[in-house]
């Protein structure tokens, strides 16, 4: 892993590089005020396989009290390709530490992942009250196609010093699918560090626009940006100094769900189908389910409904690959916020268009989210079963309970009864499980009762099937 | 010394002179099973049908098969001709017959074909069927047919396993689910593409079973279905078309290992592990759990994995409709429930190339609606979307569920085609579809850019 990145820098330095008008001495000595080596510990498991990496990541203090701020890329867990392909990395970093420039390291609790910009919180713990050096952002609206940007990457361990400098030029302003200074020259390995335009003052950190279907739940919207034309490859830019303060005023805390959630199933409406229903619009939301008991379904919506106005603003998801902008727009909104819709409503061929306020409530928690349980005896972990769960494995909300197998340790009790991840367990000997919470208390009956055995009923390939796990108390 | 060695190399001399002019018990053993069999063996080279990549794709492929009755009938794999078009049979004397499929079995995997003999000049020769109950491990077998298409080959082995089980979703490769009502006889003998369909005969000169798999990367591990099931399959085929079989929709599990657990001191009792949702067995209040001790009286376990075929195959063997008696053990006290048995039905259903729109369907049958959870087994099922279609421009997916064209239901298959062939004709160039993806409802518009007259092949 190691050695790669190595080659990597080594690319990049190799590149090309241009004489511009940086005062570079002045922003190295501003950039080693604030910048950061984290290197954080995280546990990644295949399958059964379990292996522990370091990442050694280029991070930014943002405030006095030592929030820093990293590409969290390679610890995140909250994506929906893990839960397909049984990848996944630890629910929290083992350990981070974090090294200033000055050679002093410190101790960092991890904060959490904000889902959109895959930028990392940390906390440095101090042994007293200290008060660091941070970069003080400056805002910049006014980028054009030409600008240069520099910025300080991180170099291999046994080079010093630790930072070296790179350039990148504003390439193009996106404005769809959301506002995005794209940049190029600069490389993925560098994401997370700050960049200082020709004034030398830090005006943001490099980040990445990936597809947002790539994150997203929705199935089909995801299949969209996997079979794309090369849509998977990230867009480097800016991420501005509006969307960073909003994220260091309110860090994303791991755990903590505070987005909203209106509760639809929903397809883009094309100009396509549009054009088939007579309608006059370019783009909007088709409502094909509401589940039920939602905000949605509380505020009146139904199916068939045609989304077109979210607050006043038109609704421009005019193909499957926009949805997540939408369901962005919601997420973002915090619980219990009312949103208003503007909505088309056919009926017998008359279209009505109404006005429908939902109140969000608080989103339902990702498969990484969910509360879990790790079982030292039996050697797994479990966690609460999603949403997400029941709509991947098209199960019944109401009826079927259990938890989900979110791990095992190769060669552990529960590994050599055959119990895999992905699996449901919904019960153990005739006790039912439908939380982690009632997980541990049935594991801890068990490594009271010490059986010989713990049969296992659960649900695999869609089918129940019992599981004799033997134990060797 | 030198003497001795001289003695040995004079010996072995001897012996092999005597080797080449008397026959061994064992070698005319295998050349009278030889005779009985081999001039009743037929090459088989079917047209198949794919209709998986949202259009028709015709493949001529080559299996084996064996003639078993004086009318020209022979027997052969699901696979090879189960969803055979035309069928061109090559028999022993060398001479070409044209044959036509009678019927299928993707259970079992077997297929009945019929030769056309009006031309034929040659004898046709028959095999006979012998008792696959009474098999031994060791037992010196012959397969026959066309591995790799290389015709009338014979190999020879022993009998492995009598008994071999596989457990997990075994599919056939149009999609089928098999193997569920049978263990396999394993043999060493080699068994390669190409031998499927084809003989298994021991030295009796009895056909013991019929060729079907093969363990790839292997060497000769291959599978046979007892001749048992074969007579089996093979009579009702030929009686009623196909093999009815009663249905109550349970999983069973072998009992070994979670006996202490249950608390069944019997060490007896079937086992369920899962109960299919909208089956007879959910509606009679079977549950996930419930150790079936008897049915209708007779006692049934299945301690061991093989055992559960057997099982299965009692359950299916019973008249459509017939009310069981099942004798329970739940929680420690036994109790009786009544199932009344349904027609397992079709595990898939009938094909359709929507060549226009670019995808094929099939009607849902009830054994689709368990295995994709589906609500019921209306609608149209979407088998394949044909690359670079108006179905997939318009993102169409495999395994869609159309309900609906136009916005007007399309309950059946009838519906469907009905709907498809007046707009095809009518030349419609956009079509709406309404689907069920993932448990939720989808819009799907087709844009038909050039419509031509109607292609449609059924």
């Amino acid at each position: 892993m190691r050695k790669i990145s190595v080659f990597f820098i080594w690319a990049i330095l190799a590149g090309p590089a241009l004489a511009l008008h940086f005062d570079f001495g002045q922003i190295e000595k501003k950039a080693s005020d604030y910048t950061v080596v984290v290197n954080v510990k995280v546990e990644v498991s295949f399958g059964a396989q379990t292996t522990e990496i370091q990442n050694r990541n280029i991070g930014v203090i943002a405030s006095e009290d030592g929030l820093i701020l990293f590409d969290g890329a390679g610890i995140d867990n909250d994506n929906p390709f893990s839960m397909m392909s049984g990848m996944t990395v630890s629910a929290e970093p083992k350990s981070i530490e974090i090294a200033l420039m000055d050679g002093k390291k410190y101790p960092a609790e991890f904060i959490g992942i904000d889902r959109y910009t895959k930028l990392a919180f940390c906390r440095i713990k101090p042994e007293e009250k200290m008060k660091f050096k941070y970069a003080e952002f400056k805002k910049r609206d006014d980028f054009k196609i030409g600008d240069w940007l520099t910025t300080y990457l991180l170099m291999p361990e046994f080079v010093n010093p630790s930072l070296g400098a790179d350039v990148g030029m504003v390439s193009s302003i996106f404005k769809v699918p959301e506002k995005f200074v794209f940049i190029v020259g600069f490389s993925e390995m560098e994401l997370g560090s700050v960049l200082y335009d020709s004034t030398g003052a830090p005006v943001g950190v490099l980040g990445k626009l990936e597809n947002p279907a790539l994150s997203s739940y929705e199935t089909s919207a995801m299949m969209h940006a996997i079979s794309g034309e090369g849509s998977s490859i990230p867009l480097l830019g800016v991420v501005g100094v509006d969307q960073l303060e909003k994220l260091i005023n309110n860090p994303p805390v791991k755990g903590t769900v505070t987005r909203g959630w209106l509760g639809i199933h929903l397809q883009a409406l094309t100009p396509d189908i549009a054009d088939y229903w007579g309608l006059k619009t370019s783009g909007g939301i088709i409502i094909n389910e509401v589940v039920k008991d939602s905000p949605a379904d509380s505020a009146g919506l139904k199916t068939g409904d045609i989304i077109v106005k979210l607050n006043g603003k038109q609704v421009d998801v005019d193909k499957e690959e926009n949805i997540p902008l939408f369901q962005k727009q919601i997420s973002e909104s915090s619980a219990n916020t009312s949103v208003k819709f503007e909505i088309l409503r056919r009926l017998n061929g008359k279209v009505d268009i109404m006005n429908i306020t939902a109140m969000l409530t608080k989103a339902p928690p990702t498969p990484s989210e969910a509360p879990f349980y790790e079982d030292k005896n039996f050697e797994l972990t479990v966690r609460d079963m999603v949403f997400a769960d029941y709509n991947l494995y098209q199960l019944n909300r109401r009826e079927f309970k259990g938890v989900v197998v979110k791990a095992v340790e190769p060669g552990g009790l529960a590994a050599i009864g055959e119990i895999t991840p992905g699996d449901i367990i919904q019960s153990i000997g005739s006790d039912k499980i439908s939380s982690a919470d009632d997980a541990k208390s049935i594991f801890k009956k068990l490594s009271d009762a010490k059986p010989k055995e713990a049969v296992f009923f659960i649900w695999r390939d869609n089918k129940t099937q019992f599981v004799n796990v033997k134990t060797d108390w | 010394m030198r003497k001795t060695r001289l003695l040995i190399i004079l010996l072995m001399l001897l012996s092999a002179q005597g080797f080449a002019q008397a026959i061994s018990p064992l070698q005319k053993e295998i050349y009278s099973a030889r005779d009985k069999v081999l001039p009743a063996l037929v090459h088989i080279q079917p047209v198949i049908t794919d209709y998986r990549t949202g259009k028709i794709v015709k493949q001529s492929i080559v299996g084996s098969g064996v003639i078993f009755n004086k009318d020209g009938y022979v027997v052969t794999n699901y696979h090879v001709a189960g969803k055979a078009e035309k069928i061109i049979c090559t028999l022993y004397d060398k001479e070409q017959v044209k044959a036509e499929l009678v019927g299928g079995d993707p259970l079992t995997d077997i297929a009945i074909i019929k030769l056309d003999l009006a031309d034929y000049k040659g004898k046709l020769n028959v095999a006979d069927f012998g008792n696959s109950d009474s098999l031994q491990v060791g037992e010196y077998v012959l397969a026959m047919g066309s591995p790799l298409a290389l015709s009338r080959s014979v190999s020879c082995g022993v009998i492995s396993t009598t008994d071999r089980f596989f457990s997990g979703d075994i599919r056939l490769p149009s999609g089928e689910k098999t193997g569920i009502y049978n263990n396999w006889i394993q043999t060493d003998a080699a068994i390669n593409p190409g031998n499927s369909g084809g003989p298994l005969v021991n030295l009796e000169g009895k056909v013991i079973g019929i060729n079907s798999r093969a363990t790839m990367f292997a060497n000769n591990i291959g599978f046979a279905i007892p001749v048992n099931i074969v007579k089996f399959a093979a009579n009702s085929i030929l009686s009623r078309g196909k093999v009815v079989r009663s249905w109550i929709g349970v999983e069973c599990q072998e009992l070994q290992n979670l006996e202490g657990w249950f608390g069944t001191a019997l060490n007896q009792g079937v086992l369920i592990a899962s109960v299919d949702p909208q089956s007879p067995a959910e509606s009679a209040g079977l549950k996930a759990g419930d150790i079936i001790l008897k049915v209708d009286g007779k006692s049934v376990s299945a301690r061991f994995e093989e055992e559960l075929p057997v099982f299965y195959r009692m359950i299916a063997d019973y008249p459509v409709g017939s009310k069981l008696n099942l004798s329970i053990f739940r929680g420690e006290k036994p109790i009786e429930i009544e199932v009344v048995t349904h027609e397992l039905g079709d595990l898939l259903g009938e094909d359709l190339e929507c060549k226009e729109w670019g995808f094929t369907a099939k009607n849902v049958t009830k054994q689709m609606a368990v295995d994709n959870q589906l609500d019921d087994t209306l609608g149209v099922f979407v088998s394949g979307v044909k690359k670079t279609g108006p179905a997939e421009d318009a993102d169409l997916m495999p395994g869609d569920v159309i309900k609906g064209v136009n916005e007007k239901a399309t309950d059946t298959f009838r519906d469907f085609y009905e709907r498809y062939t007046e707009l095809t004709s009518a030349g419609a160039t956009k079509v709406l579809l309404t689907v069920r993806r993932s448990g939720s409802t989808k819009f799907v518009l087709i844009k038909i850019e050039s419509p031509g007259p109607e292609k449609t092949e059924k």
